[in-house]
């Protein structure tokens, strides 16, 4: 069954004191649904899936994980999960084969079971020439495989990754990210990141938390049209078409003008003026910025119109985050 | 119980992986060696006695200040600062799986250790010297009472391992707890009445003492167990404490 809650979440909560670190917090995720958990650093990512692993409790709400409550039957929650913490802690005086019969004897697999789960995630994580190796010896990348190889020994329904591409180089990150769709086929991924890119690559629905809470929760081109702003980039010569020169300010003036824009933002251009012009998603500003530039006899470099990328949806989602770390640090 | 198994012998397994174990071991048996053969009264051979008490004068001493702090000190601490604490307890196994994994893995060490120095008594009386007639009994007893102290010292240590982020916090506080438990038994005769029956009930040192002459003191087999049970019911706790932090 698609339509399987594996993960239900229903207002958790976590008070450090008067701080909130997680703050009524409610979702669902779906069996074979691969989440992108995203939000700015402190947003509360960490804390809520160290909640629903059953390391920290909830001050207040309840939370299910296959059906197992997180306060009721913890055992029955870590059973049905595999859980790669950030930045992969790992026994580093044990070598990788090792530490996955470790985890398999922790996880109770039998001699059988284990050896063929262990082939199975040996090819999929691509640990066939480090088996013998210790962990201590492994790049990042490759401990960060071994933790994710742990994670999936039990063959579990609910995958919990946080921050897993974080200490990787651009090649291992698209690598994991590769393995991820892999794994994601058959199980429920949640995976929590501050880079956009890896959600839009490896996940269809995002859920964006802020100062601990859900500010948004949605398949990627839903959040995306939420904002409901489109950005049509100009740019126009510093030199008319007459040969004559034109002033930045003139055309900032003039696109402002231009009925159905809402902002006029400058962009950075050398020997032409580039500019943002933002407008609400149901209008096409480009017919009448072309006009304009012809009635003003500008010579027309550019004109683009692009759907408000993900980037600015999650920075308008999240500022208040990014306002509140200033005011703390200048205070 | 398997789980326990399990966290016991990966543990144990880093100990020997480590310089742990072969520190612990190694510099015991040369310490016990040279407190043996060469120090105090002249060692060994002046005595001309027949008996190995002197191991049981060193032991105690050796196990409070040295070897059961360094044993127990990475168990929690550094688990925790490495952040491997989370991993392991995460995986579906109790905080009670995780305290007597270590603890066990902790009295393995020892008990390897006690093995070790085992050699002594057999090398001068049984094989290849025989330099009299050894009266087994207070050795047994004397061992039965090392790994008694060894069992409560190893549970504070633990308690401490659990509230410590580092392991040289950890180490001190150990070795300062189980020396202070230790000599506190030499202070009693300054004391009268109640507060010389409050120090010599806890002194490890009175009651360790009978067991260096051949006798099983039952109260201190409830004595030191006890210590053991309820450091380790401390370590639990504290480790049980982060959910709630």
């Amino acid at each position: 069954m698609s339509s399987d809650v594996m993960i239900q979440t229903q207002d958790l909560s976590k008070s450090y004191g008067d701080f909130k670190a997680v703050d009524r917090i409610s979702f669902e995720v779906r069996r074979g649904e691969i989440v992108g958990f995203l939000g700015p650093n402190g947003a509360g990512k960490s804390t809520t899936m160290r909640i629903l692993t059953c390391y920290l409790a909830a001050t207040g709400g309840t939370a299910k994980v296959n059906g197992f409550d997180i306060f009721e039957d913890t055992l029955g929650v870590r059973r049905s999960l595999g859980y790669l913490p950030q930045r992969a802690p790992l026994y580093l005086d044990m070598s990788v084969l090792e530490y996955l019969r470790f985890a398999a004897e922790l996880r109770e697999l039998d001699e059988a079971t284990f050896k063929k789960r262990a082939r199975n995630v040996v090819e999929i994580c691509g640990l066939a020439q480090v088996l013998g190796k210790p962990i201590g010896e492994l790049s990042h990348g490759y401990r960060q495989r071994v933790g994710l190889a742990q994670a999936l020994i039990h063959d579990p329904p609910i995958l919990i990754l946080d921050e897993p591409t974080s200490d990787l180089d651009p090649n291992e990150k698209a690598e994991f990210l590769e393995y991820l769709k892999r794994i994601g086929q058959e199980r429920t991924v949640m995976l929590s990141t501050h880079n956009l890119n890896e959600v839009e690559t490896a996940c269809a629905r995002a859920i964006i938390v802020s100062r601990g809470r859900v500010v948004a929760d949605g398949a990627l081109a839903d959040i995306r049209a939420k904002s409901g702003a489109v950005r049509t980039t100009v740019t126009v010569g510093a030199q008319s078409l007459a040969g004559g020169s034109v002033s930045e300010a003139e055309v900032k003036a003039a696109l402002a003008g231009v009925s159905g824009a809402t902002a006029v933002n400058a962009l950075p251009a050398e020997g032409s003026f580039r500019f943002d012009v933002t407008s609400a998603q149901d209008v096409d500003l480009r017919a009448d910025l072309f006009r304009l530039a012809v009635a003003k006899g500008w010579l027309l470099l550019e004109l683009a119109r692009e759907a408000q990328a993900l980037e600015d949806v999650f920075r308008d989602l999240t500022l208040g985050d990014e306002r509140r770390n200033r005011e703390l640090s200048a205070a | 119980m398997s789980k326990v198994l399990t966290i016991a012998k990966r543990e144990l397994r880093s100990y020997f992986d480590s310089l742990v174990a072969y520190v612990v071991v190694g510099g015991s048996m040369l310490g016990l060696g040279v407190w043996f053969f060469l120090l105090q009264q002249g060692g060994f051979w002046q005595i001309d006695r027949a008996s190995v008490a002197r191991m049981f004068e060193f032991l105690p001493w050796s196990l409070s200040a040295m070897v059961l702090p360094l044993v127990t000190m990475r168990a929690l601490a550094e688990e925790k600062r490495t952040g491997t604490l989370e991993l392991l307890i995460t995986m579906p196994v109790t905080d009670v799986d995780v305290i007597l994994g270590k603890y066990l893995a902790a009295m393995g060490l020892v008990l390897v250790l006690l093995a070790a120095t085992l050699l002594y008594p057999i090398a001068l009386f049984v094989f290849p010297w025989h330099l009299g007639a050894l009266d087994w009994g207070p050795v047994f007893s004397g061992y039965f009472g090392t790994f008694l102290l060894s069992a409560a010292g190893v549970g504070v240590g633990l308690a401490f391992s659990a509230v410590s982020e580092s392991q040289i916090v950890a180490f001190f506080f150990t070795a300062l707890t189980l020396i202070l438990l230790h000599v506190i038994g030499g202070v009693v005769e300054f004391f009268k009445g109640p507060v010389a029956d409050v120090i010599s009930f806890i002194s490890f040192q009175t009651r360790f003492a009978p067991f260096a002459r051949g006798l099983i003191d039952l109260r201190a087999v409830v004595y030191f167990a006890s210590v053991a049970t309820f450091a380790l019911l401390f370590a639990f706790r504290s480790l049980e404490s982060r959910k709630w932090k």
